[in-house]
């Protein structure tokens, strides 16, 4: 019985690890399948969860954002005019906006030896910070990111992304 | 005794939920299949052939949906101005190999590659090499701004402002990434496509075929 049980015990966690695999290819299979490529398409996409905020005062909120992997964009400095800032543009609403902190981009060399370009971008999950002060009860922020994404070899044109989050003033 | 038929509880429990997971999995499966087949349909359905001078496009059954489709095909014609405020046509440059550049100033591997361009226009003019840089930055972008842009770059090949961005983008089947380059040979029809800024030394293997 002893004997049996210990059996079960060393096999037990065989199946385990083959029943989170199984589950682990089903949820890729899932997301290859049902997965919001419409975020994708633009290379950048909105994180931020709903917000909740004392209502009345001043304080800050972060927005998160996440570039494509295999992407940047310029940071809201970059080294060249020419090239497109990424600038966060919020509506005036029950979510007043006093002031927008971004945050530094990272080098990014593009291209080899003497030909090489430095840019400055931001490469996956970035953080622009917001000071607000909301409403007590319902709100929501609601603004645009513009950017423009590229990869090692080509450049899409600039884009704006829809930003809207939820904010709770209590 | 509760161990073996607990045991047996156990392994039924994990066998049902073993179930669950690949009928999970062939339900994906199935989806995905579906997903993509309309996908590919819709892709075939878009398809459109572009042909010289706005001549009617003829729907054409292949995937491929970009310039490429133009590869061994009459160069579309064009007239723009340039930053001088001159017209400018791909006419104008019968007889001599062609390389069309789409560019925008916000692009950073555009400026990469155009100063090859640049050596290049130079290294082959005995051959008759054009250079036309066709800038796709927004219409109301002014000329001074772009010529700025081509000055920094160290350009100065002709530099073309854009036009009709909409008539360019489907006469030249263009993608919605830059750059896009077009490689013209002396009788008119394209002889190579790039996406994308390539290496140097596939830019000039590329330039040489215009020039064959």
């Amino acid at each position: 019985m002893m004997k049996q049980g210990s059996g079960f015990s060393a096999q037990g966690p065989g199946w385990v690890l083959t029943v989170l695999l199984l589950l682990g290819v089903a949820g890729r299979a899932q997301e290859i399948s049902f997965g919001g490529d419409a975020a994708k398409k633009g290379h950048v996409s909105l994180l931020s969860d709903d917000l909740v905020v004392e209502a009345g005062k001043a304080q800050v909120v972060e927005l998160r954002f996440r570039v494509e992997e295999g992407f940047h964009i310029n940071s809201h400095t970059p080294k060249d005019p020419l090239l497109i800032a990424t600038a966060l543009k919020l509506d005036a609403g029950d979510v007043k906006v006093l002031g927008v902190e971004y945050p530094q981009g990272a080098v990014f060399k593009l291209g080899l030896g003497a030909d090489a370009e430095t840019l400055d971008v931001y490469q996956g999950e970035f953080r622009v910070r917001v000071r607000v002060v909301a409403v007590r009860g319902s709100s929501t922020m609601v603004g645009t990111l513009h950017y423009q994404a590229c990869d090692n070899a080509a450049c899409f044109p600039p884009r704006d992304l829809a930003v809207k989050v939820a904010v709770t003033g209590k | 005794m509760c161990a073996g038929g607990c045991g047996l509880v156990r392994r039924m429990g994990v066998l049902a939920a073993m179930v669950v997971v690949m009928a999970l999995l062939v339900v994906a499966g199935v989806h995905n299949l579906r997903q993509r087949r309309a996908a590919m349909a819709q892709a075939r359905a878009a398809q459109i052939v572009l042909v010289k001078d706005g001549a009617a496009p003829v729907v054409d059954d292949g995937v491929e949906n970009s310039g490429t489709s133009l590869m061994g095909k009459a160069a579309p014609g064009f007239t723009l101005v340039d930053l001088n405020g001159k017209k400018v046509s791909l006419a104008d440059y019968k007889g001599h190999p062609v390389v069309v550049n789409f560019w925008a100033t916000w692009c950073a591997p555009c400026r990469l590659e155009m100063p090859w361009f640049e050596e290049f226009a130079a290294k082959y003019k005995g051959q008759g090499l054009v250079v036309l840089g066709l800038s796709q930055d927004d219409a109301d972008m002014p000329a001074a701004k772009i010529a700025e842009a081509a000055k920094k770059i160290g350009v100065t090949y002709t530099i073309l402002q854009p036009g009709d961005k909409a008539k360019a983008e489907k006469d030249y089947a263009l993608a919605d990434y830059l750059p896009e380059t077009f490689y013209v040979d002396k009788n008119g029809i394209v002889v190579e496509h790039s996406l994308g800024a390539p290496p140097k030394d596939e830019l000039e293997a590329d330039v040489k075929k215009a020039m064959q």
